[in-house]
């Protein structure tokens, strides 16, 4: 299985996008979104209503925008000042929908060479024979799409998107309702095909592990616009929005109101609703008085049974252990300090510190595993 | 809910029970081509009596099959005596009511903006290129269909005008196709043919001898329910007044003394 | 027993289904994918047929046809004759009639493919003419057989458009249901009878044809009224 020939260089999509939609109890829901998407995977994040299905949309061809540009290695495809607007048919972009679209009434073969009609018969029949080998349906050839499984169904609709050569990959979360096993297989032949053909990757996802597994880059979108982009671990890792925090799996998110900002130590000060402390958060965009929300992730606090000294963890909290929850190799301790914290430790360590419900103890956060979080 | 309750008991009663002692009427079955002259009967018929006249149109067919399944008609009015003696032998008549009223007319008709001579030309008129349809009733169950197609034999030029006719279910249906123009020229009853929507056109009238006589009459039927009213209805008929009416719509009557016709 | 008479009812029918069928699938797609807002106004003069009597809407074929009508007019200038009273009148008559019955299967049926079936062929670089010949009318097919099925059925058992314009000219313009008319009046029931009773045996054993045929052939479920 060679690689195919490739058609096209690899080139970066560039999208500026601007739609309104007047939903019902006129509502507006603004798409208002300014993007690059470089050869390689990029993952759209977000709620559902955030506006992710109607970006690929309006890249794809299949809705308009009111405004904007969009862009494929600098040739325009939509251009609402030039008045250009190329018809789906002619972008040579790929899009696999969420409901896969596979055509029940033809065969897999005849879904696969739907996209080839223009090509000489020769190349159609080599084209489709090499893409059924390189996602492995070469026997569900002759099979019409009721007659194979849901992982089955998605190989060939991907197949049958990427067969025509695109030079824009739309995926409208394409692994739903999948076993992490076949997710994984998949992907991995996505990937394949990604090194052999860069060309920029639009993926829909609302699963963590479809970021990790596949996400060069992330960008997050909540209602019509980008909150967030860069690596999975710069958008998921320190949390902008509270949403992102709890997907990313944050245990503690804790609300607070700003006492004061320490602009030279790069921190500020941060009063926790319902308990007499006061931790030190990075620095963030607030004003002293705003309510705010800190993220902290449970296995980013320490626990100590003596008052610790001479750390240099800014934060120390005095509290006592009002539950212990064992979780296969995790022990679970909810710390009650006037607010409840969940804190993560080994089992050897709860051995070590004789750790039991009532017993007083100390955390210890370091200011920057506390993320300030917005909304 | 409780007023929609009543209002709707309220219409039920209302369509049920009618108010006792309105004027008696008597429910006359009559052949569409009576219109005109029936509603001029009717008026005069009203007047004198203190009975009213409940008409209904239609075509005799239709009556007949109707009549014999119970329709609730007092006297009927045909275009075609043959309905009314085939009632008097299935004993659905009153014996002895049979009644004559008026011999049928027939006449060539062409609209007014015709380019054809047509009182010049009388016959010859249909055999005009121009002339592409000829409208009559349909010979095999109206009685004024039968008798254009055996005076059209009659005058020699059947066979050159059979291609051009059509059919009309009745002889009215036969003077739609000419009036709309569809039909450029028709052979109609005298009576349609002076009516008010079509006395503008050209008529021509057909000598009654070129034809068998087209015998209308009436029958006062055995379900009748105001028997008194439906025979003072038929003295009204043979009165010299009604027969003068008879005439001005064209129709001829018979001699007095043919008050019940015999099967010839 | 009248086979003139039946074999021009089913001649009718017919034309009438064919005709119905080439003229009620751009409509329809038309109707089925349009957004017009004004849409809902030309829906409404499809279904018209449907309110009005046949005898009324006989009355005004009758005057459209003749001399002083649009229809006529055209075409006694294209043909030198009348439309009325001929077989060519009789079709464009029910064709009108039947009009609904072909069109809103048909509408139902293109409105139910799934429209991100057609995102995709569109995606995948088909033109409108293409989505609607590989994937709209594939799918459609139910309703198509529906919308034939209606025709043929509804212009067989047709009576008061042709009895308008027909003007019962034998081996032209009289069919079967005017026959049996026409025998009623002239009280052969016996006749009437006979006729009426063979013309339901063969509407009966072709649509038992065609809906046998289509079940077997393993589609889904249908009906002769849109199924949502």
């Amino acid at each position: 299985m060679g690689p195919m020939a490739i058609a096209v260089s690899p080139a970066t999509l560039v999208a500026r996008v601007r739609k309104i939609r007047r939903g019902d109890a006129s509502t507006l829901f603004v798409l208002d979104v300014q993007m690059e998407a470089p050869p390689g995977i990029s993952i759209l994040y977000g709620p559902s209503g955030a506006g992710k299905s109607t970006l690929l949309d309006c890249v794809a061809g299949l809705a308009q925008p009111d405004e904007g540009r969009i862009a494929i290695d600098g040739n325009a495809i939509f251009d609402s000042e030039e008045q250009l607007n190329v018809p789906p048919q002619a972008r040579q972009i790929a899009y696999v929908f969420q409901n896969l679209a596979l055509f029940p009434h033809m065969t897999v073969e005849a879904n696969l060479a739907y996209g080839l009609v223009h090509e000489p018969e020769q190349t159609r029949d080599v084209r489709v024979s090499e893409i059924l080998k390189m996602f492995r349906v070469e026997q569900l050839r002759h099979r019409k799409p009721r007659e194979i499984s849901g992982g089955e169904q998605q190989r060939v609709a991907l197949a049958r998107s990427l067969v025509t050569q695109p030079r824009v990959l739309l995926l409208d979360e394409p692994l739903t309702g999948l076993d992490a096993e076949l997710k994984g297989s998949i992907i991995d032949d996505l990937r394949a095909w990604n090194a052999a053909h860069k060309i920029p990757i639009l993926y829909v996802t609302h699963s963590r592990e479809e970021v990790d597994a596949l996400g060069e880059r992330v960008i997050a979108l909540e209602h019509g616009k980008i909150v967030s982009e860069g690596t999975p671990r710069e958008v998921l890792d320190a949390p902008r929005r509270r949403w992102l925090a709890q997907a990313a799996g944050f245990e503690n998110l804790l609300s607070g109101t700003v006492l004061d900002l320490r602009e030279p130590d790069g921190v500020m000060r941060v009063r926790l609703v319902d308990a007499a402390c006061e931790i030190e958060v990075p620095l963030g965009h607030a004003a002293p008085g705003d309510r705010v929300r800190v993220a902290i992730r449970a296995g980013d606090i320490l626990l100590a049974t003596e008052p610790p000294r001479a750390l240099s963890a800014r934060n120390v909290l005095e509290g006592s252990i009002a539950s212990i929850e064992h979780r296969g190799t995790l022990v679970i301790a909810r710390v009650d300090c006037g607010v409840v914290f969940t804190v993560h430790v080994t089992p050897g360590a709860e051995r070590a510190l004789e750790l039991g419900v009532g017993k007083k103890v100390w955390l210890v956060l370091k200011t920057h595993s506390c993320h300030f979080v917005e909304g | 809910m409780r007023i929609t309750f009543r209002c709707v008991m309220l219409l039920s009663a209302m369509l049920v029970f009618r108010p006792a002692g309105a004027a008696q009427e008597i429910r006359v079955a009559a052949a569409a081509d009576l219109q005109f002259t029936l509603d001029e009967l009717g008026t005069q018929y009203e007047k004198q009596t203190t009975r009213k006249m409940n008409v209904s149109y239609g075509s005799s067919g239709n009556f007949f099959a109707q009549i014999q399944n119970g329709a609730p008609f007092d006297v009927f009015l045909s275009a075609d005596i043959e309905y009314q003696r085939k009632l008097e032998a299935a004993g659905l008549a009153e014996a002895g009511t049979l009644y004559e009223y008026a011999l049928g007319r027939i006449v060539i008709w062409m609209p007014a903006n015709t380019r054809i001579d047509l009182a010049k030309l009388g016959w010859k008129a249909l055999l005009d290129p121009s002339i592409q349809k000829i409208a009559i009733g349909n010979p095999e169950h109206a009685p004024y269909g039968r008798a254009a197609v055996a005076a059209l034999r009659s005058a020699g030029i059947y066979e050159q005008v059979r291609a051009k006719l059509v059919y009309g279910e009745n002889i009215a249906q036969a003077a739609q196709f000419v009036a709309s123009g569809n039909a450029q020229a028709g052979i109609l009853a005298l009576s349609l043919a002076i009516s008010p929507p079509m006395r503008e056109g050209k008529r021509w009238e057909i000598a009654p001898n070129m034809h068998p006589p087209i015998e209308q009459a009436a029958v006062i039927l055995k379900s009748a329910k105001d028997k008194d009213g439906a025979r003072a209805f038929l003295t009204f008929l043979k009165s010299a007044e009604a027969r003068k009416i008879f005439e001005s719509h064209g129709f001829s009557v018979p001699a007095p003394g043919r008050a019940s016709a015999q099967p010839q | 027993m009248n086979i003139e008479a039946l074999l021009l009812s089913i001649r009718l029918a017919l034309c009438v289904s064919a005709i119905l069928f080439v003229i009620g699938v751009p409509l329809a797609y038309w109707l089925a994918y349009s957004r017009w807002r004004w849409k809902f106004l030309l829906e409404a003069a499809v279904a018209l047929p449907l309110v009005l009597p046949p005898t009324v809407l006989g009355f005004y074929m009758l005057l459209a046809m003749g001399p002083r009508g649009a229809l006529g007019k055209l075409w006694y200038g294209a043909f030198g004759h009348g439309l009325a009273f001929t077989f060519a009148g009789l079709v464009i008559a029910s064709v009108l009639y039947s009009l609904p019955f072909a069109v809103q299967p048909l509408v139902a049926s293109f409105e139910t493919v799934d429209r991100k079936l057609l995102d995709a062929s569109a995606v995948l670089g088909a033109g409108s003419m293409r989505t609607f010949r590989r994937i709209i009318l594939p799918l459609s097919v139910p309703g198509i057989i529906t919308a034939l099925v209606l025709s043929f059925a509804h212009t067989l058992g047709e009576f008061g458009v042709v009895l308008m314009v027909g003007g019962n000219l034998a081996g032209v313009t009289r069919t079967v249901s005017i026959d049996i008319y026409d025998r009623a009046q002239s009280l052969d029931y016996a006749g009437a009878n006979r006729t009426a009773l063979l013309l339901l045996v063969i509407s009966f054993i072709v649509l038992s044809a065609v809906y046998g045929v289509n079940r077997r052939a393993g589609r889904r479920a249908w009906a002769p009224w849109p199924l949502r």
